[in-house]
Protein backbone atom coordinates (compact mmCIF):
# COMPACT_ATOMS: atom_id res chain seq x y z
CA UNK A 1 0.00 0.00 0.00
CA UNK A 2 1.53 3.29 -1.05
CA UNK A 3 1.62 5.68 1.88
CA UNK A 4 1.10 8.64 -0.40
CA UNK A 5 -2.30 7.37 -1.48
CA UNK A 6 -3.66 5.68 1.62
CA UNK A 7 -6.62 7.16 3.45
CA UNK A 8 -5.14 5.93 6.72
CA UNK A 9 -3.27 9.00 7.85
CA UNK A 10 -1.85 9.10 11.38
CA UNK A 11 -4.85 11.18 12.43
CA UNK A 12 -7.29 8.69 10.90
CA UNK A 13 -5.50 5.82 12.59
CA UNK A 14 -6.04 7.46 15.96
CA UNK A 15 -9.78 7.51 15.30
CA UNK A 16 -9.94 3.71 15.36
CA UNK A 17 -11.43 1.88 18.30
CA UNK A 18 -9.43 0.31 21.06
CA UNK A 19 -10.08 -3.41 21.29
CA UNK A 20 -11.95 -2.82 24.55
CA UNK A 21 -14.23 -0.31 22.85
CA UNK A 22 -14.74 -2.62 19.87
CA UNK A 23 -15.80 -5.40 22.23
CA UNK A 24 -18.00 -3.06 24.24
CA UNK A 25 -19.84 -2.11 21.05
CA UNK A 26 -20.11 -5.69 19.78
CA UNK A 27 -23.67 -6.92 19.41
CA UNK A 28 -22.68 -10.56 18.95
CA UNK A 29 -19.93 -13.06 19.64
CA UNK A 30 -18.38 -11.48 22.73
CA UNK A 31 -18.09 -15.00 24.10
CA UNK A 32 -16.17 -16.10 21.00
CA UNK A 33 -13.72 -13.20 21.21
CA UNK A 34 -13.15 -14.01 24.87
CA UNK A 35 -12.71 -17.71 24.15
CA UNK A 36 -10.06 -17.15 21.49
CA UNK A 37 -8.33 -14.46 23.54
CA UNK A 38 -8.04 -16.94 26.37
CA UNK A 39 -6.88 -19.69 24.02
CA UNK A 40 -4.21 -17.94 21.97
CA UNK A 41 -2.66 -19.98 19.20
CA UNK A 42 0.62 -18.12 19.74
CA UNK A 43 3.58 -20.08 21.06
CA UNK A 44 6.28 -18.59 23.28
CA UNK A 45 8.51 -18.59 20.20
CA UNK A 46 5.92 -16.60 18.26
CA UNK A 47 5.73 -14.01 21.03
CA UNK A 48 9.52 -13.81 21.19
CA UNK A 49 9.66 -13.31 17.41
CA UNK A 50 7.17 -10.46 17.43
CA UNK A 51 8.95 -8.86 20.40
CA UNK A 52 12.21 -9.11 18.45
CA UNK A 53 10.90 -7.45 15.30
CA UNK A 54 9.05 -4.79 17.30
CA UNK A 55 12.34 -3.34 18.53
CA UNK A 56 14.01 -3.35 15.14
CA UNK A 57 14.45 0.03 13.43
CA UNK A 58 11.30 0.27 11.33
CA UNK A 59 9.64 -2.53 13.30
CA UNK A 60 5.88 -2.70 13.90
CA UNK A 61 4.53 -0.29 16.50
CA UNK A 62 0.99 0.28 15.22
CA UNK A 63 -1.57 -2.25 13.98
CA UNK A 64 -4.78 -1.46 12.15
CA UNK A 65 -7.50 -4.12 12.17
CA UNK A 66 -10.50 -4.09 9.85
CA UNK A 67 -13.15 -6.17 11.53
CA UNK A 68 -16.81 -6.90 12.22
CA UNK A 69 -18.02 -8.75 15.28
CA UNK A 70 -20.29 -11.07 13.28
CA UNK A 71 -17.46 -12.56 11.23
CA UNK A 72 -16.09 -15.97 12.17
CA UNK A 73 -12.68 -15.29 10.69
CA UNK A 74 -12.50 -12.10 12.76
CA UNK A 75 -13.37 -13.61 16.13
CA UNK A 76 -10.86 -16.38 15.50
CA UNK A 77 -7.98 -14.13 14.36
CA UNK A 78 -8.37 -10.71 15.97
CA UNK A 79 -7.68 -11.97 19.52
CA UNK A 80 -4.34 -13.33 18.27
CA UNK A 81 -3.35 -9.88 17.05
CA UNK A 82 -4.56 -8.36 20.31
CA UNK A 83 -2.17 -10.70 22.09
CA UNK A 84 0.67 -9.67 19.75
CA UNK A 85 -0.07 -6.00 20.41
CA UNK A 86 -0.15 -6.55 24.15
CA UNK A 87 3.12 -8.48 24.10
CA UNK A 88 4.96 -5.97 21.94
CA UNK A 89 3.41 -2.73 23.13
CA UNK A 90 2.06 -1.98 19.65
CA UNK A 91 -0.92 0.35 19.42
CA UNK A 92 -3.92 -1.53 18.03
CA UNK A 93 -6.82 0.31 16.43
CA UNK A 94 -9.91 -1.49 15.22
CA UNK A 95 -12.03 -0.13 12.36
CA UNK A 96 -15.43 -1.56 11.58
CA UNK A 97 -15.36 -2.60 7.96
CA UNK A 98 -18.83 -1.44 7.04
CA UNK A 99 -18.30 2.00 8.58
CA UNK A 100 -14.94 2.44 6.82
CA UNK A 101 -15.42 1.41 3.19
CA UNK A 102 -12.60 3.68 2.03
CA UNK A 103 -10.09 1.78 4.14
CA UNK A 104 -11.55 -1.55 3.03
CA UNK A 105 -11.21 -0.49 -0.60
CA UNK A 106 -7.43 -0.45 -0.14
CA UNK A 107 -7.39 -4.12 0.81
CA UNK A 108 -9.87 -5.83 -1.50
CA UNK A 109 -9.21 -9.46 -2.38
CA UNK A 110 -10.36 -11.84 -5.11
CA UNK A 111 -9.39 -9.44 -7.89
CA UNK A 112 -11.07 -6.52 -6.21
CA UNK A 113 -14.40 -8.32 -5.77
CA UNK A 114 -14.26 -9.33 -2.09
CA UNK A 115 -14.22 -7.28 1.09
CA UNK A 116 -12.75 -10.13 3.11
CA UNK A 117 -11.90 -9.59 6.77
CA UNK A 118 -10.01 -9.56 9.01
CA UNK A 119 -7.34 -7.28 7.59
CA UNK A 120 -4.35 -6.48 9.77
CA UNK A 121 -2.03 -3.68 8.66
CA UNK A 122 1.28 -3.17 10.42
CA UNK A 123 2.97 0.24 10.59
CA UNK A 124 6.11 1.66 12.07
CA UNK A 125 5.96 4.11 14.95
CA UNK A 126 6.09 6.99 12.45
CA UNK A 127 3.25 5.41 10.47
CA UNK A 128 5.13 3.89 7.58
CA UNK A 129 3.45 0.82 6.11
CA UNK A 130 5.30 -2.45 6.76
CA UNK A 131 3.04 -5.28 5.68
CA UNK A 132 -0.49 -6.59 5.94
CA UNK A 133 -2.36 -9.85 6.46
CA UNK A 134 -5.62 -10.50 4.66
CA UNK A 135 -8.42 -12.79 5.87
CA UNK A 136 -6.73 -16.20 5.81
CA UNK A 137 -3.27 -17.58 5.21
CA UNK A 138 -2.16 -18.78 1.81
CA UNK A 139 -2.05 -22.27 3.31
CA UNK A 140 -5.72 -22.02 4.31
CA UNK A 141 -6.67 -20.84 0.82
CA UNK A 142 -4.74 -23.76 -0.63
CA UNK A 143 -6.60 -26.21 1.62
CA UNK A 144 -9.89 -24.62 0.65
CA UNK A 145 -9.06 -25.05 -3.04
CA UNK A 146 -8.04 -28.67 -2.43
CA UNK A 147 -11.29 -29.34 -0.55
CA UNK A 148 -13.29 -27.86 -3.44
CA UNK A 149 -11.44 -30.06 -5.93
CA UNK A 150 -11.97 -33.17 -3.79
CA UNK A 151 -15.69 -32.53 -3.31
CA UNK A 152 -16.12 -31.71 -7.01
CA UNK A 153 -14.60 -35.07 -7.91
CA UNK A 154 -16.79 -36.85 -5.36
CA UNK A 155 -19.93 -35.25 -6.82
CA UNK A 156 -18.84 -35.98 -10.37
CA UNK A 157 -18.37 -32.34 -11.31
CA UNK A 158 -15.88 -31.41 -14.04
CA UNK A 159 -12.22 -30.92 -13.07
CA UNK A 160 -11.47 -27.26 -12.54
CA UNK A 161 -14.85 -26.58 -10.94
CA UNK A 162 -14.61 -23.59 -8.63
CA UNK A 163 -17.01 -22.51 -5.94
CA UNK A 164 -18.41 -19.97 -8.39
CA UNK A 165 -19.07 -22.56 -11.09
CA UNK A 166 -20.75 -25.30 -9.05
CA UNK A 167 -24.07 -26.07 -10.77
CA UNK A 168 -27.09 -24.87 -8.79
CA UNK A 169 -28.46 -28.42 -8.48
CA UNK A 170 -25.27 -29.60 -6.77
CA UNK A 171 -24.69 -26.52 -4.66
CA UNK A 172 -26.55 -27.47 -1.43
CA UNK A 173 -24.72 -30.80 -1.14
CA UNK A 174 -21.48 -29.17 -2.21
CA UNK A 175 -21.73 -26.49 0.47
CA UNK A 176 -22.59 -29.00 3.19
CA UNK A 177 -19.61 -31.16 2.27
CA UNK A 178 -17.33 -28.14 2.13
CA UNK A 179 -18.37 -26.89 5.55
CA UNK A 180 -17.89 -30.37 7.04
CA UNK A 181 -14.43 -30.58 5.52
CA UNK A 182 -13.02 -27.18 6.43
CA UNK A 183 -14.59 -26.48 9.82
CA UNK A 184 -12.28 -28.94 11.62
CA UNK A 185 -9.33 -27.11 10.05
CA UNK A 186 -10.07 -23.74 11.66
CA UNK A 187 -7.77 -24.37 14.63
CA UNK A 188 -4.88 -25.24 12.31
CA UNK A 189 -5.65 -22.18 10.19
CA UNK A 190 -5.14 -19.95 13.23
CA UNK A 191 -1.61 -21.26 13.52
CA UNK A 192 -1.12 -20.89 9.76
CA UNK A 193 -2.15 -17.25 10.07
CA UNK A 194 0.51 -16.66 12.72
CA UNK A 195 3.10 -18.40 10.57
CA UNK A 196 2.17 -16.18 7.66
CA UNK A 197 2.31 -13.01 9.75
CA UNK A 198 5.79 -14.04 10.89
CA UNK A 199 6.88 -14.61 7.31
CA UNK A 200 5.44 -11.28 6.21
CA UNK A 201 7.38 -9.44 8.91
CA UNK A 202 10.52 -11.44 8.31
CA UNK A 203 10.43 -10.59 4.61
CA UNK A 204 9.47 -6.95 4.98
CA UNK A 205 12.03 -6.26 7.68
CA UNK A 206 14.78 -8.49 6.26
CA UNK A 207 15.00 -10.24 9.59
CA UNK A 208 15.38 -14.01 10.03
CA UNK A 209 12.14 -15.81 10.87
CA UNK A 210 13.20 -16.93 14.32
CA UNK A 211 13.08 -15.42 17.77
CA UNK B 1 -35.68 -31.65 10.28
CA UNK B 2 -37.12 -28.41 11.66
CA UNK B 3 -40.48 -27.45 10.28
CA UNK B 4 -41.53 -23.88 9.60
CA UNK B 5 -45.29 -24.29 9.42
CA UNK B 6 -46.23 -20.91 10.87
CA UNK B 7 -45.53 -19.09 7.63
CA UNK B 8 -45.37 -20.54 4.18
CA UNK B 9 -42.35 -18.38 3.41
CA UNK B 10 -38.68 -19.18 3.81
CA UNK B 11 -36.81 -17.88 6.81
CA UNK B 12 -33.48 -16.43 5.77
CA UNK B 13 -30.72 -15.68 8.25
CA UNK B 14 -28.56 -12.87 6.91
CA UNK B 15 -25.81 -10.40 7.62
CA UNK B 16 -26.30 -7.14 5.78
CA UNK B 17 -22.52 -6.83 5.29
CA UNK B 18 -22.36 -10.25 3.62
CA UNK B 19 -22.23 -10.00 -0.17
CA UNK B 20 -23.78 -13.45 -0.71
CA UNK B 21 -26.68 -12.54 1.61
CA UNK B 22 -27.35 -9.32 -0.24
CA UNK B 23 -27.22 -11.07 -3.62
CA UNK B 24 -29.85 -13.54 -2.45
CA UNK B 25 -32.14 -10.81 -1.09
CA UNK B 26 -31.79 -8.76 -4.28
CA UNK B 27 -32.68 -11.84 -6.35
CA UNK B 28 -35.71 -12.63 -4.24
CA UNK B 29 -36.82 -8.99 -4.24
CA UNK B 30 -36.55 -8.90 -8.04
CA UNK B 31 -38.54 -12.11 -8.33
CA UNK B 32 -41.11 -11.05 -5.74
CA UNK B 33 -40.29 -13.97 -3.45
CA UNK B 34 -41.63 -13.31 0.06
CA UNK B 35 -39.33 -14.15 2.94
CA UNK B 36 -38.84 -13.72 6.66
CA UNK B 37 -35.41 -12.13 7.10
CA UNK B 38 -33.63 -12.56 10.43
CA UNK B 39 -30.45 -10.51 10.78
CA UNK B 40 -27.89 -12.37 12.82
CA UNK B 41 -25.52 -9.43 13.20
CA UNK B 42 -28.03 -7.55 15.32
CA UNK B 43 -28.76 -10.06 18.04
CA UNK B 44 -26.97 -12.88 19.81
CA UNK B 45 -30.28 -14.69 20.16
CA UNK B 46 -30.87 -14.62 16.41
CA UNK B 47 -27.28 -15.66 15.77
CA UNK B 48 -27.65 -18.59 18.15
CA UNK B 49 -30.90 -19.52 16.42
CA UNK B 50 -29.16 -19.45 13.03
CA UNK B 51 -26.35 -21.67 14.31
CA UNK B 52 -28.89 -24.43 14.95
CA UNK B 53 -29.26 -24.66 11.19
CA UNK B 54 -25.77 -24.04 9.92
CA UNK B 55 -22.60 -22.00 9.98
CA UNK B 56 -22.56 -20.17 6.65
CA UNK B 57 -24.94 -17.31 5.92
CA UNK B 58 -27.19 -16.81 4.13
CA UNK B 59 -28.99 -19.74 5.73
CA UNK B 60 -32.40 -20.44 4.26
CA UNK B 61 -34.95 -22.56 6.11
CA UNK B 62 -37.70 -23.47 3.68
CA UNK B 63 -41.25 -24.11 4.90
CA UNK B 64 -40.75 -27.87 4.45
CA UNK B 65 -37.75 -27.75 6.76
CA UNK B 66 -35.09 -27.98 4.07
CA UNK B 67 -32.01 -25.95 4.94
CA UNK B 68 -29.60 -24.32 2.47
CA UNK B 69 -26.43 -22.47 3.28
CA UNK B 70 -24.54 -19.93 1.19
CA UNK B 71 -25.65 -18.44 -2.08
CA UNK B 72 -24.28 -17.64 -5.48
CA UNK B 73 -20.71 -17.49 -6.58
CA UNK B 74 -19.17 -16.30 -3.32
CA UNK B 75 -18.75 -18.49 -0.29
CA UNK B 76 -20.83 -16.44 2.13
CA UNK B 77 -19.82 -15.63 5.69
CA UNK B 78 -19.07 -18.06 8.49
CA UNK B 79 -20.87 -17.07 11.66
Amino acid sequence: MLEATTVVTPARFEQGLSYADFLAQAKVNRDKFEKFYNDPALTDDDIAFFKKVAVLPGGPAKILALAEDWCGDVYRELPTVVRIAEATGAELRVFRRDENPDIMDEYLSNNGKSRAIPVFVFYTKDHRYITHFLERSAGAHKELAAAIAEISAKLGLPPGTTYATVPDASRPTFVQELIAKITPRFAAWRKEAIREMRTLHSTALHSPNHA
Amino acid sequence: MHQNPAKAVPIVYTIRGCDACMKLLRKWDAEGVPYDERRVELSQDVLDEARKYGSLVPIVVWPDGTVQQGFGDSLGCFI
